[in-house]
């Protein structure tokens, strides 16, 4: 059972960080781990319209236990359709979804991700890890992306060892140059707080952060150099304890994605 | 026969000398020609899966995984292909990361990837080591959507397709057969990349039942199934069970047409270890053996599938390992639970970890 009292946790904190980035009524592309807790927290709390769409075909399921996969049957709960995948990602291409969420091992100052692998050399990589899946199609076509992580100076890095997904590519108006659709990244989530990119040069910069993270606490996370904006820096709204209940509760009761890995 | 334009820079840094392994899959010529020989007439194609992986699956074969992950997966037909000690296979790892283990088994040589992992239980150190130790070589790098569009394009008899993904990533660097080009009905400049219609030479597809003809029925999600039941040169039809074609006839849903089938298969729990839509739920805490433990070194692979693959005659005795009709009545349940045809249940269970390991896998 999960201890109901402690104070919420990085992963809980980035849940509900989240799950503010879903705005009521949209359609939701949704992969493993944190982005279908804070989905299904948003759904049961400020956001109870959206409509949550899956790789493996599902579309509109019914609300259930949490998914174990992108391919479970909680993903097609009753859905009205379940459709082909190559289908299901050309409804982000075609300006039928709104928003996606995708998890990185390493990520840039442009908001481009690596899934694949820790060292550059593709067939001989200090670490393989698992390649795209379904990153990098959400990423080239959906409107809307918002990157959420854990934030060390190692995942936060300089130059990601492979460009898995493009985010803002160099910059500028390199994404769209380079042909791909939709806005790229408009937001980071990490345990420090919310980024977004400064829209001329498309770079990091910190949005808010979170009690008891500082400008230069958090650059010290990153291995790159953040924008700072203009002005005080605001705090990012923490869970309140009626949320982090129904998260322990009915959103993620047996912690699957949101307790703290044990060493 | 075909000749073909790879992309040189990944062939470089693929380091790729002797690019014909690459022709098959996208050899439309040889596709079409193999499917003009296949048995046309409707006649009865039923037989053993031993005779079914011997006949059809023929060492050096382009195989595409089917099912997603561990949902409706052949896995009993693959672990045939380990037992019967297939040589050199290339695989294509879309959805799934299923080939690793046929690279373990030296089934499989190459390897097409657009994942590799088992989600939220995991990355499969086994694949890493395998790649680290030189036992597969990397033939191209893709994301799902890229590869569902070329068995797509290959469905729909398109010689390929323009898409707007992988545009700007690393994987265009390492994988041959993509192509980034102007699409040539803008003037305005606007990247493009052509993703080839792409032929599998075998795929194994697992379905809830088919007739003794082929035609077969799938519940839940398809995902590239019928796309690649029609892009293949060979396929084989594993079913939960045969019916008669009157019932096949009576159906709503997702059929595979019997011209395209050339072996069918009944096998009752097919999809064991995985998810079974409407018969039974994957096998939790087996994956996370097989992750935690399994996967984690030479030693312990060797031994789990040992005991799990080699050790058991048939899927039947597989069954009886992870609990028998006990294990059969809790995971219907439980899949039919999480798919909304039953009351709900608690779907909490004990979690197989290095120091724990509650001997249940349902």
């Amino acid at each position: 059972m999960r201890d109901l009292s402690a104070p919420a946790n990085p992963l809980e904190m980035l849940a509900y960080v989240l799950s503010k980035q879903i705005h009521d009524h949209k359609i939701v592309y949704i992969g493993t781990g944190i982005p279908m807790v804070a989905a299904i927290l948003a759904k049961k709390t400020h956001a109870p319209n959206i409509t949550m769409v899956y790789e493996s075909g599902g579309q509109d399921p019914l609300p259930s236990d949490m998914p174990w996969s992108v391919g479970c049957p909680f993903t097609w709960r009753k859905t009205p359709v379940v459709m082909e995948m190559a289908y299901s990602f050309a409804q982000c291409c075609n300006g039928f979804v709104d928003i996606a969420f995708l998890g990185f091992a390493q990520v840039d100052m442009y908001g481009n991700v690596n899934t694949h692998q820790i060292g550059t050399d593709l067939l001989h990589p200090t670490v393989r890890m698992t390649g795209s899946g379904g990153n990098n199609d959400l990423a080239s076509l959906t409107e809307e992306l918002v990157l959420v992580g854990v934030q060390t100076p190692d995942k936060f890095v300089k130059n990601v060892d492979f460009i898995t997904s493009v985010g803002h590519l160099t910059g500028g108006n390199s994404r769209r140059e380079a042909g791909l659709v939709g806005k790229g990244p408009i937001a980071v989530i990490s345990q420090c707080g919310e980024f977004d990119f400064e829209p001329e040069t498309k770079r990091m910069r910190v949005k808010s952060l979170l009690p008891e993270w500082t400008f230069d606490i958090t650059q010290q996370f990153t291995g790159f150099e953040l924008l700072k904006p203009e002005g005080e820096i605001p705090q990012t709204p923490v869970i309140p304890d009626e949320i982090l209940n129904l998260l322990r509760t009915e959103v993620d009761p047996r912690g699957v994605f949101t307790t703290m890995p044990t060493a | 026969m075909s000749t073909f334009s790879y992309n040189e820079k990944a062939l470089e840094h693929l380091r790729i000398e002797d690019p014909s392994l690459l022709d098959s899959l996208v050899d439309f010529e040889t596709a079409r020609e193999a499917h003009l020989k296949k048995e046309h007439a409707k006649i009865d194609k039923r037989m053993s899966l031993t005779d079914a992986i011997a006949t059809y699956v023929s060492d050096g074969d382009v195989m595409t995984d089917a099912g997603f992950a561990y949902v409706r997966t052949p896995h009993q037909a693959y672990w045939e292909i380990m037992r019967q000690a297939k040589k050199n296979l290339q695989c294509i790892a879309a959805p799934n990361t299923n080939h690793s283990f046929l690279i373990f088994n030296n089934n499989c040589d190459y390897s097409h990837n657009s994942y590799v992992g088992v989600e939220m239980r995991g990355i499969d150190r086994n694949y890493d080591r395998m790649l680290r130790a030189g036992r597969v070589k990397i033939l191209s790098e893709w994301s799902h959507g890229g590869v569902a569009l070329g068995l797509k394009a290959a469905q729909l008899g398109a010689p390929g397709v323009f898409s707007k993904q992988m545009l700007g990533s690393d994987m265009l660097k390492y994988n041959p057969y993509l192509k980034v080009m102007q699409n040539p009905m803008r003037d305005d400049p606007d990247p493009v990349v052509f993703i080839p219609a792409l032929y599998p030479d075998v795929t194994i597809i697992h379905c809830h039942a088919a007739d003794k003809y082929g035609n077969a029925y799938i519940y839940g999600p398809t995902v590239n199934d019928v796309a690649t039941a029609a892009a293949a040169r060979k396929l084989i039809i594993t079913a939960e069970e045969i019916v008669p074609e009157s019932s096949i006839r009576g159906r709503q849903g997702t059929i595979i047409p019997f011209f395209y089938v050339d072996a069918v298969v009944e096998l009752p729990f097919g999809a064991v270890p995985g998810n079974m839509p409407g018969c039974y739920y994957w096998s939790r805490q087996w994956w996370e053996k097989l992750i935690r433990f399994g996967c984690v070194s030479d030693e312990n692979l060797k031994v789990f599938f040992d005991e799990w693959v080699f050790g058991v005659k048939d899927q039947f005795e597989f069954v009886d390992k992870l609990g028998g009709a006990k294990w059969i009545a809790e995971s219907r349940i439980q899949t039919k639970a999480a798919e909304g045809d039953h009351e709900d249940i608690d779907f909490s269970y004990e979690e197989f970890t290095r120091t724990h390991d509650s001997g249940l896998y349902y």
